[in-house]
């Protein structure tokens, strides 16, 4: 009798990743570089500054007021720029690190994200639009430090970028303590949802710029009866996405949209998410997307979107730490992007004011059930953005 | 468009490289600097695997180097290695 397609496994696109051994060291070094920078350097750096170059300049009756003044008063400083050069370098070599290894894997890794496209053996789909504009916001500057980013395409049917931010994803991430799992976003912010929403059943998710669906696919795991979709301008990380959710047997459908204008139908979702999205969009292209994610949403329907702390909600030091980015990471719309009130883009876009909001959430996976259930009754607050907790905002529907 | 098996993904990032340092070569010696540091880890890590291979096999081989597989307390000794080896090199001098 012949096996139904159900019982057959569908292979792990992952798996012809194989660097040879000096490739997994080097892997391995670069995760620890990053870690140094991001951990031991930026702490050194922040001391540097409370304990010398603060009381240097408020003695001199010129302490900086904002982030921008604090930049200025760092520029010079040793602790400022091995800090960033070695920052800066250990994003670049996070991609550089393996690319060799997926450019030997990508005949193989073609074949299986065409292969499983054709069959979609667990229930998903993907849809992609040859003909679709990538907007100049994503194509101008390779963000991130990645070479081609989301969206570059160097053969037919190409999955190489896919495969690039991912496992370039897991080295920038594997000495970080709260980023060593993909996902773990989208897994701590559906475990609040069901904690603050807990008659909330969606039947329909939609993930904004889901590049590969790693954060989606928590989401799915939450609300298992709810359909899921995936739209992303780069075709690249939407094959390489599709093939890793078939693996996984959860279904999504992957669609190359820009979010700025989809072609769902009016109120089709009752879950908008993203995953630091807004802060590489434009400006313009936030409020649109926003607007069309009023569109989308369901009455009784909840938008939630994880991003960057805006400006007013953090202090003109932390302000400084992740502005670093706009010019240092190729992110150009992070400074702007951070300077607005998300609550106040929810309104302009049509949510009501008092529906909604922004806060921090703890990291599921480190924060702990007891502590969790303190925080869900105001008794305890989250751990800062990046540190333990992620920041949230978005709104719900009538 | 190239086949699959030929593409050559690029090394290059787009976009303006900020300097840090007023001499821009001081920017371009740190990334061979880093660079330098990451292949000394490499080779350490070869060497470490080497000496595994010869306590537990008595013998290595090129082949046997490659399909060594750490295990999970293998890897965290050696990530505790190159936590410590990096505090050493990148060890900075006390702000004046």
């Amino acid at each position: 009798m012949a096996a139904s397609p159900k019982e057959i496994p569908v292979p792990n696109i992952e798996e012809l990743f194989r660097p040879t051994h000096d490739e997994r060291a080097r892997q391995g070094m670069v995760s620890m570089i990053r870690k140094h920078a991001i951990i031991d350097m930026r702490r050194a750096l922040k001391a540097d500054y409370d304990e010398r170059i603060e009381p240097k300049l408020e003695r001199e009756g010129r302490k900086p007021e904002d982030w921008a003044a604090i930049e200025k008063s760092l520029e010079r400083e040793p602790s400022y720029r091995f800090y960033s050069t070695i920052r800066y370098n250990a994003q670049e070599m996070c991609y550089l690190s393996v690319q060799p290894a997926v450019e030997r894997a990508l005949p193989a890794m073609i074949d299986l994200a065409k292969d499983l496209a054709a069959r979609n053996p667990t229930g998903g789909s993907l849809r992609l639009n040859p003909n679709l504009e990538i907007p100049r916001y994503i194509t101008a500057l390779d963000v991130h430090l990645a070479p081609g980013w989301v969206h570059a395409e160097y053969t037919a049917d190409d999955v190489a970028q896919g495969a690039v931010v991912a496992f370039g994803g897991k080295v920038f991430s594997g000495q970080h303590p709260y980023r060593k799992k993909a996902g773990a976003v989208g897994e701590s912010i559906s475990y609040w949802l069901k904690r603050q929403y807990p008659n909330f059943k969606p039947k329909r998710i939609l993930d904004l710029g889901t590049t590969m669906g790693k954060n989606l696919l928590p989401y799915c795991t939450a609300y298992p009866h709810a359909e899921a979709y995936g739209i992303d301008v780069g075709a690249p990380v939407l094959r390489y996405g599709h093939a890793i959710a078939e693996h996984e047997g959860i279904p999504v459908h992957f669609s190359q949209q820009n979010a700025e204008a989809t072609d769902f139908p009016d109120g089709h979702f009752d879950l908008i998410v993203s995953s630091f999205f807004f802060h590489e969009v434009s400006v313009k292209a936030t409020k649109k997307i926003l607007k069309e994610c009023n569109r989308l949403l369901a009455p009784g329907g909840v938008m939630v979107h994880m991003e960057l702390p805006d400006e007013a909600t953090v202090s003109p030091y932390e302000n400084f730490f992740w502005n670093w980015d706009t010019l240092n990471n190729n992110e150009p719309w992070y400074t702007s992007y951070r300077a607005q009130d998300p609550v106040q883009l929810c309104e302009e876009a049509g949510f009501g004011r008092d529906r909604s909001f922004k806060l921090h959430v703890p990291d599921s996976l480190t924060f702990g059930e007891e502590r969790y259930e303190k925080f869900m009754r105001g008794e305890l607050e989250s751990p800062a953005h990046g540190s333990g907790g992620w920041f949230v905002f978005g709104a719900t529907k009538q | 468009m190239t086949t699959s098996a030929e593409v050559h993904l690029p090394r290059q990032t787009k976009g303006k490289r900020p300097h840090f340092f007023e001499d821009p070569s001081i920017d371009q010696m740190m990334t061979f600097l880093l660079e330098l540091t990451t292949e000394v880890g490499v080779l350490r890590e070869r060497l470490d695997t080497v000496e595994r291979l010869l306590d537990s096999e008595g013998s290595v081989t090129r082949a046997a180097i490659e399909a060594y597989q750490p295990d999970a307390a293998t890897e965290q000794e050696r990530a505790a290695w190159r936590d410590a080896y990096l505090k050493r090199v990148l060890r900075m001098h006390a702000p004046e």
